[in-house]
């Protein structure tokens, strides 16, 4: 049995708009990691995985609050700890971000160095400025970013070394776990290529202990993680390792998901193309029943009547729906002949 | 459209802004109506005349009399006689006479019963001058003269004799009522430097500096809009040239080639409208920027492309394609425009280029002359206090109004 | 290193072209006037003069000064090359002195008041903006609409108010001049503080009249920044709020410094109107001396030299801004 590095238990979190309502983006999210082990979320835009990607800072800021659950980083629980002290010894350290928009995600007008300095003396106040030098000269090194990026300020970067960069320093102070939310989304197909293999070496050399991945492309987290859960209005509906995932999805919404990617991996192109119908649920007043059921092309009325629990089966493997595995096949199988 | 117009009239900051708009509109609209007549007409012969109710004192003479008794009529006569500065010498003399009273500057009463039981002027405290002991003998005997009640009498010269014929005896308790007179008026801003009713005239002016502001405005816009359309759409040379000049004149100061340009027309060729024109030509940059990097965003959207796929002309699809999209910003322009020409105008009449002086107000000349007149060194602030806050009122509603639009276009400035 | 050559190259070549055009401007605009100008100029100084010859001197010496029968290229450069020599004639109204000479005595006033008064609310303005953006709720609901009646007070209005307040009612402070009326100007600290006391009106009522815009302009540039992705991100990376919230005012603060050379024009030309109010012996008040006397050369050279002083002050400006500011360095090398 492997060390868990990672574990959440029932988190709500949510924002309070301008108007003073509560809109629960993460609603009751619970998961594991296990060391050396990558967890892929996937799932439309709206349906709260960059919110849960923040949530799991352990740290909030308005609109952004937190409601209840506990997240667990090597056997201590962050949500307990006050704020500063969640800052100063969690953040970077043990829970490193990587944001959607890394073009804007550095300061332009501060050099690299300059940045990576604040980074680490906001944890390390006794690293002196030389030492933080060699740190970062040697990771960039082993890393494959050019040195003298250093010495430059972000705006002179270009989009893919901006994202490397970022990657970088999320990382310099080698925290237990990683959360990349869509870090290559944003860029060209050889910039992606180059910041998946940096993220995998991440792992391999013992950086990072582990790694949430986010994305709207379920396809490409086959390729990144080795388990997948999708996201559907804040909840988590079904989970499983990613080959499971990819190539045989049992919620109707992460069948649907898979349908309706437009360039398919290969090895996935044989699916039908079908986008799911309609958009996700306001969060402000969700469904009452199944948050989906509105959406499903299998709903019946009794889906709205209740919540549904999360139910396992097969190996691992976790889904939410009323429906019993064997019904869902059937209806699937059905429906491609 | 309807959803945004409940937008605006939701905001604060432009509501209030309308609001106060409102008021001197109405302000610059009603008061012309109940007190009809040329603004620049001389009523007060002599200069700034204070504000208040003016009762003609030949028809007072002849209107019938009412007696009231009042008590504190003798106070209040007295009060407005009594200066505050001579309410410290009171006490000061007290003092050098070494009398020992407890009086407060505002107690008029106790003050004069303390006066009235110590004053002598046959003491003499030590090291008082003689001027200074005159001082004081001539306000006990106005003090006497303000408290006693002796009737005043009205005399007219005979026309037979030559000598006087006393007509009426007028008692201090004497009241005639305002509506008998046959003349009294109001003026609530008093009179300025040529005696002229200040509210008529800042009435008028409110409408000469807002016309100016919305010619000059208008022309600013309209030229900035069409450079900008030009420059930002159709691209290239015609793009390069428009923007060499319109970098040029960002950093050439309007303010001084308003003053060459004014100046070289000549004062008797500055009218209201010719003013305003001048000021139009020469603040139209920002429009043109702003307009231009606007359209610059929009030119490659698809409605525009599949526009000019279709054939459209530029005419065409400037009306339909591009002007739509830019609407808000063009509009918010002209407002801080308007606003910025009631200032240009109010500047260049203080250096002596405004318009003509003869044909109409505005808020520029007002403060001109009143400066002129140096009413502010003299305390007559109702000849250029009210202009300055109309002034300051007409921009800040207008800003306000803008802050309020501009929320509603830009929500990330909402905080 | 490229990035800033071609920045500054580029600003000496703008200041270059718009030197010329000012000058251009300044000597085309009056000359655009239907009629003769040195006639108008003429008529407007020969008011009161009884006899026909002086008049015609008075023509024919102006007719001289301004080369009017030269083609007006000839013109031009006869006074562009007198303009770079700093030889602006005589002036009408303070005959027969040189217009350089009362210029450069005025200038020197206007600079020592605007400079420190325009560099000092634009200080203040930029703290109060940013404090305001910061602090958020109470401070803000309180500063904004009162930073926008400023900013809605013209200068010479505030002027007035502050010169009846305290020069008037409260007799603190004079009511016009640089320095008392009976004063002969030396290096003596009765002087030096009569010059202090003069200062104190005009400076505030610029520095108000300033702080108002800047403090607007600099909270909108504020709350764009606190909304800026590096923000979150560097929270994220446990990075102490007070280390960010150095970033987003020097972010901010920056465009702030371009800001300022846009609006110099306007600012500079509020200030001047002004300094009138207190009679200042600055060049706003030479201006207006030289509009009311109709002295044309004055007139001219005054305004050449605000045109200067503005033109300078902006490219010195944007000088700094692409010192400091890498994004405008980035900004070269990408185009």
């Amino acid at each position: 049995m492997r060390n868990t590095i990672l574990e959440v238990r029932d988190l709500r979190t949510k924002y309070i708009t301008r108007f003073r309502e509560d809109i629960y983006a993460v609603d009751g999210v619970s998961l594991k990691i296990e060391e050396g082990k990558s967890l892929g979320v996937a799932g439309e835009s709206g349906c709260g995985k960059s919110t849960l990607a923040l949530s799991l800072m352990g740290y909030y800021f308005p609109p952004l609050h937190y409601t209840s659950g506990d997240i667990i980083v090597n056997g201590r629980n962050i949500t307990a700890l006050d704020p500063d002290t969640t800052r100063k010894n969690v953040l970077g350290k043990e829970v490193a971000y990587i944001p959607q928009a890394a073009m804007n995600a550095l300061n332009p007008t501060r050099r690299i160095i300059k940045f990576i300095q604040d980074v680490i003396k906001a944890h390390i106040p006794e690293m002196s400025k030389q030492e933080v030098r060699e740190l970062a000269t040697e990771r960039f090194r082993i890393l494959g970013l050019p040195e003298k990026v250093l010495d430059q300020y972000a705006v002179e970067l270009s989009g893919g070394m901006k994202q490397r960069t970022v990657i970088a320093i999320s990382t310099i102070l080698s925290p237990k776990v990683l959360i990349a939310d869509e870090p290559s989304s944003a860029l060209d197909v050889t910039s992606q290529k180059m910041v998946i293999k940096m993220l995998r070496d991440l792992m391999e050399k013992g950086y990072i202990k582990s790694m949430i991945f986010i994305t709207h492309e379920l396809p490409l987290l086959y390729n990144v993680t080795d388990d997948i859960m999708v996201m559907y209005a804040g909840q988590i509906v079904e989970r499983g390792s990613a080959k499971d995932m990819v190539f045989d999805p049992k919620h109707p919404y992460s069948k649907g998901l898979m349908g309706s990617i437009i360039v398919p991996e290969p090895g996935t192109r044989e699916l039908e193309l079908v986008a799911i119908p309609g958009t996700p649920p306001n969060l402000k007043n969700p469904p009452k029943g199944c948050r989906f059921a509105p959406r499903c092309k299998y709903a019946e009325d009794e889906c709205l009547l209740h919540e549904i629990k999360m139910k396992t089966f097969g190996e691992g493997r976790e889904y939410r729906c009323k429906f019993s595995i064997d019904y869902l096949t059937e209806k699937y199988n059905n429906g491609k002949s | 459209m309807k959803h945004l117009l409940q937008q605006i009239l939701q905001s604060g900051k432009f509501l209030t802004g309308f609001i106060i708009f409102l008021f001197i509109l109405l302000l610059m609209i009603f008061y012309p109506m109940i007190n009809p007549g040329d603004p620049l007409q001389t009523i007060s012969i002599g200069t700034f005349a204070p504000p208040g109710t003016y009762v003609s004192m030949y028809d007072a003479l002849d209107t019938e009399l009412n007696v009231f008794k009042l008590d504190n009529a003798a106070l209040n006569r007295l009060d407005s006689v009594l200066k505050p500065e001579d309410r410290v010498e009171m006490i000061m003399w007290f003092e050098s006479a070494g009398v020992k009273v407890d009086v407060t500057l505002n107690d008029t009463e106790a003050l004069l019963a303390a006066w009235n039981e110590y004053y002598d002027s046959s003491i003499q405290p030590s090291g008082m001058t003689k001027a200074k002991r005159n001082y004081y003998k001539r306000l006990n005997d106005n003090i006497t003269r303000m408290l006693a009640t002796i009737p005043k009498v009205i005399a007219k010269i005979s026309e037979e004799s030559g000598e006087l014929v006393e007509v009426r005896q007028i008692k201090s308790t004497d009241y005639i009522n305002t509506n008998k007179v046959a003349n009294v008026f109001n003026l609530p801003l008093g009179t300025d430097n040529f005696g002229r009713n200040v509210l008529k005239e800042l009435a008028s002016a409110i409408k000469t500096s807002l016309l100016i502001g919305l010619i000059a405005g208008s022309v600013a816009t309209l030229i900035g809009l069409t450079l900008g359309l030009v420059a930002g759409f159709l691209g290239g040379l015609i793009d390069d040239f428009i923007m060499f000049i319109t970098n040029i004149f960002t950093v050439i100061p309007s303010f001084v080639l308003l003053i060459l340009i004014s100046y070289s027309i000549g004062q008797e060729q500055r009218g209201a409208a010719t003013v305003a024109v001048v000021i139009g030509l020469t603040s139209w940059i920002w429009t043109a920027r702003a307009v231009r990097s606007q359209v610059i965003s929009l030119r490659n959207r698809d409605h525009v492309n599949l526009s000019k796929l279709s054939g459209h002309s530029f005419f065409r699809i400037m009306v339909a394609d591009i002007l739509p999209y830019i609407a808000s910003y063009v509009v918010m322009a002209l407002i801080l425009q308007i606003s910025a020409a009631i200032l240009a105008e109010a500047q260049l009449s203080m250096l002596g280029l405004g318009p003509k002086t003869t044909e109409v107000p505005t808020l520029g000349l007002m403060m001109k002359w009143s400066m002129l007149y140096s009413a502010h060194l003299n305390g007559y602030w109702w000849s250029y206090f009210p202009v300055i806050l109309t002034i300051a009122l007409i921009s800040f509603s207008l800003n306000l109004m803008n802050t309020g639009l501009d929320q509603v276009f830009n929500p990330t400035l909402r905080d | 290193m490229s990035g800033y050559r071609k920045y500054f190259t580029k600003k000496i070549l703008w200041f270059a072209v718009t030197f010329i055009v000012a000058v251009l401007l300044n000597f085309i605009l009056p000359r655009l006037m239907p009629g003769d100008p040195v006639a108008v100029i003429v008529s407007k100084n020969a008011q009161g003069m009884s006899e026909s010859t002086a008049v015609i001197e008075m023509y024919k010496q102006y007719a001289e000064e301004f080369g009017v029968n030269d083609p007006m290229i000839v013109q031009f450069f006869t006074y562009f090359k007198n303009a770079l020599r700093g030889d602006f004639g005589v002036s009408f109204s303070q005959y027969p002195r040189k217009v350089s000479n009362i210029i450069s005595e005025a200038v020197w006033w206007t600079v020592g008041l605007q400079l420190p008064a325009i560099i000092f609310g634009w200080l203040i303005g930029n703290i109060l903006g940013a404090l305001a953006a910061y602090l958020k709720k109470g401070f803000d609901k309180v500063l904004m609409p009162v930073s926008l009646f400023l900013s809605s007070i013209p200068a010479f209005g505030m002027a007035v108010i502050l010169l009846v307040l305290f020069a008037v009612k409260l007799e603190i402070a004079p009511t016009s001049g640089g320095y008392g009326f009976d004063m002969i100007p030396n290096f003596s600290w009765s002087f030096i503080r009569s010059i202090i006391s003069h200062y104190q009106l005009p400076f505030w009522s610029i520095v108000i009249y300033i702080i108002g815009g800047q403090a607007l302009g600099m909270r909108s540039m504020s709350i764009y920044e606190l909304n800026a992705d590096y923000v979150k991100y560097s929270r994220f990376l446990g990075i102490k709020d007070k280390k960010i919230v150095s970033y987003v005012f020097r972010n901010a603060m920056l465009p702030q410094i371009t800001g300022l050379a846009l609006s110099l024009g306007v600012m500079i030309g509020g200030a001047l109107v002004a300094e009138i109010i207190f009679s200042y012996p600055g060049l706003g008040t030479t201006l207006l001396a030289a509009i009311t006397m109709a002295d044309y050369p004055l007139l001219s050279a005054t305004t050449l030299i605000i045109t200067m002083m503005v033109l300078i002050t902006t490219f010195a400006i944007d000088f700094v801004y692409g010192v400091v500011d890498p994004r405008v360095k980035a900004a070269q090398i990408d185009s």
